[in-house]
């Protein structure tokens, strides 16, 4: 079995049911862990929210605006008019077909704890290297005070890229906080994490000898 | 009366002119200092300039070093010794208020072709021509130029760029925002690390060579030649691969792109009996590969 297949079984049969071969993939593969370790989060998330969520009244109605586009809900007939009734009386007769209601309510789980992993949250680094980023950024405040007057083509050029790698960490951080098993950009803000301590180095000591 | 001793006064001022201008004159006029070290065997030249200028290095069938330092004011000074085999030169600056024209200096080396260099400056291009040894050269703004260099190659800089035409040996570079271009070489072992400058290999990759190259968010392109023998992998976060030799490329023989699974953007192939292994990868930029004998629309 390979990760595409645990993919496939995950969809088919949930998290709950997998299979032997199944398992004994997951035993030996990080990556089918981390994202078995994902879709665990996702769904204790959903566990966690209120058993009766209370929509916002604008959902409903963008929802029968769009059942009546589709023609999955008709306009009422002259008996019906008759007898005048809410719209919510017939979306609650629609509601009544226990199958759309079980998907409609798993929709708004399901959005509702994409909404919860999408709010803005601590990049998810090692204490060791959180401490370092943030001697870097104080040595960043010394080195910057120091430079002020600093006017030569070396200070400028310095100046330039450490502005770059301060973009290109901004740029890795964001990236990471919207996936954070890419090891990739993990390297990659590892490294410019790296070349700013050595930037940082050189400017101080430039910064003693000139001044 | 009157006039003479006017005369005398306007005589004796322009003679005060004169002398005081050709006193500046003197400042500002450039000097040249050349010594000779003769040396046995493979030398070690050491070199840190803090001025701004340029370094230029050939190689000469002479057992000796020499050094030709050319500078527009007096404003830097040069120290050079010599120890053994080993020669040292170590510019500084005299006045801490000198303007960056007045720290204008070049420095010309003559060295024997087996020579070990490290070579350090701030600003100004760092040539080297026919030099054979281990080398290290650092460099914040200025770039480095390399001709027909081998031995183990190590250039680090801030902004500066690295042209090396045909390098041989082993060649480690690492910037912030200057480029590499590497340019019919015969290098067994490449490792080019750039946060925002751009890679260009052009050349063949010698097999069982390793060739690393990442940019975080330049251009990586990659264009080898039809003898070549290679296993590629290239790989990006957020950026595209830019695949312009599909066709030549046996995708992912291995099957490694199943096992890593669909986090993974880029590509796995070979080329040839996959003798080499060639890494490409940047961040946001793109990945180009491109084979060499082959025409392409122009980018």
């Amino acid at each position: 079995m390979q990760c595409r297949d645990i993919e496939e079984v995950l969809e088919q049969d949930g998290l709950a049911l997998l299979p032997e071969s199944a398992r004994a993939h997951l035993a030996r593969c990080p990556h089918c862990q981390d994202y078995i370790a994902d879709l665990e989060t996702i769904v204790s998330a959903a566990h966690e929210l209120p058993a009766e969520v209370e929509p916002p009244a604008g959902l409903w109605m963008a929802l029968r605006a769009q059942l009546e586009r589709e023609g999955i809900i008709k306009e009422p007939t002259a008996d019906a008019k008759e007898k005048p009734a809410s719209w919510w009386d017939g979306f609650g007769s629609f509601f009544r077909s226990r199958a759309m209601a079980t998907v409609t309510v798993g929709a708004l789980i399901a959005a509702a704890a994409i909404v919860e992993l999408r709010q803005p949250r601590e990049l998810p680094l090692p204490p060791e290297v959180v401490a370092t980023v943030k001697q870097l950024n104080e040595q960043e405040i010394d080195v910057r005070n120091m430079h002020l007057a600093g006017t030569s083509p070396v200070d400028d050029a310095l100046e330039q890229n450490l502005k770059e790698i301060d973009d290109f960490i901004a740029d890795c951080e964001r990236h990471l906080q919207g996936a954070p098993q890419d090891d990739l950009a993990r390297e990659y803000l590892y490294s410019a994490y790296q070349q700013k301590a050595e930037l940082l180095a050189a400017m101080l000591d430039r910064g003693r000898s000139v001044n | 009366m009157c006039t003479r001793s006017m005369g005398r006064s306007v005589t004796l001022v322009l003679g005060t002119a004169v002398a005081l201008g050709s006193s500046g004159f003197a400042e500002a006029a450039s000097q040249r200092i050349e010594k000779h070290f003769p040396v046995n065997g493979r030398p070690v030249v050491v070199i840190q300039n803090v001025a701004n200028g340029r370094i230029e290095v050939k190689s000469s069938k002479n057992p000796e070093v020499v050094v030709v330092a050319n500078e527009t004011s007096s404003k830097v000074d040069f120290a050079m010794e010599q120890a053994g085999d080993r020669v040292d030169v170590t510019a500084s600056i005299l006045d801490a208020s000198a303007q960056p024209l007045d720290l204008e200096t070049s420095l010309q080396l003559t060295v024997p072709e087996e020579t070990e260099l490290q070579l350090k400056t701030e600003n100004g291009l760092i040539y080297v021509e026919q030099v054979m040894g281990d080398m290290t050269l650092e460099s914040i703004a200025g770039d480095i130029h390399l001709k027909e260099v081998s031995g183990y190659i190590i250039v680090k800089t801030t902004g500066g760029s690295l042209v090396c035409t045909q390098c041989a040996g082993k060649l480690d570079f690492n910037s912030v925002g200057g480029g590499a271009q590497i340019l019919q070489p015969a290098l067994t072992n490449v490792n080019l690390r750039t946060t925002t400058g751009n890679i260009l290999f052009d050349g063949d990759f010698i097999r069982t060579g390793l060739y690393s190259m990442k940019s975080g968010k330049g251009l990586v392109e990659v264009r080898f030649s039809g003898n070549d023998s290679f296993d590629l992998k290239a790989q990006t976060a957020t950026g595209t691969v830019d695949n312009q030799a599909a066709a030549f490329l046996k995708p992912d023989s291995h099957g490694t792109v199943g096992r890593l699974g669909s986090r993974f953007k880029g590509l796995f192939g070979t080329f040839g009996a996959g003798l080499a292994k060639v890494e490409l990868s940047t961040y946001s930029g793109t990945i180009r590969i491109l084979r060499r004998d082959v025409a392409y629309p122009s980018h």
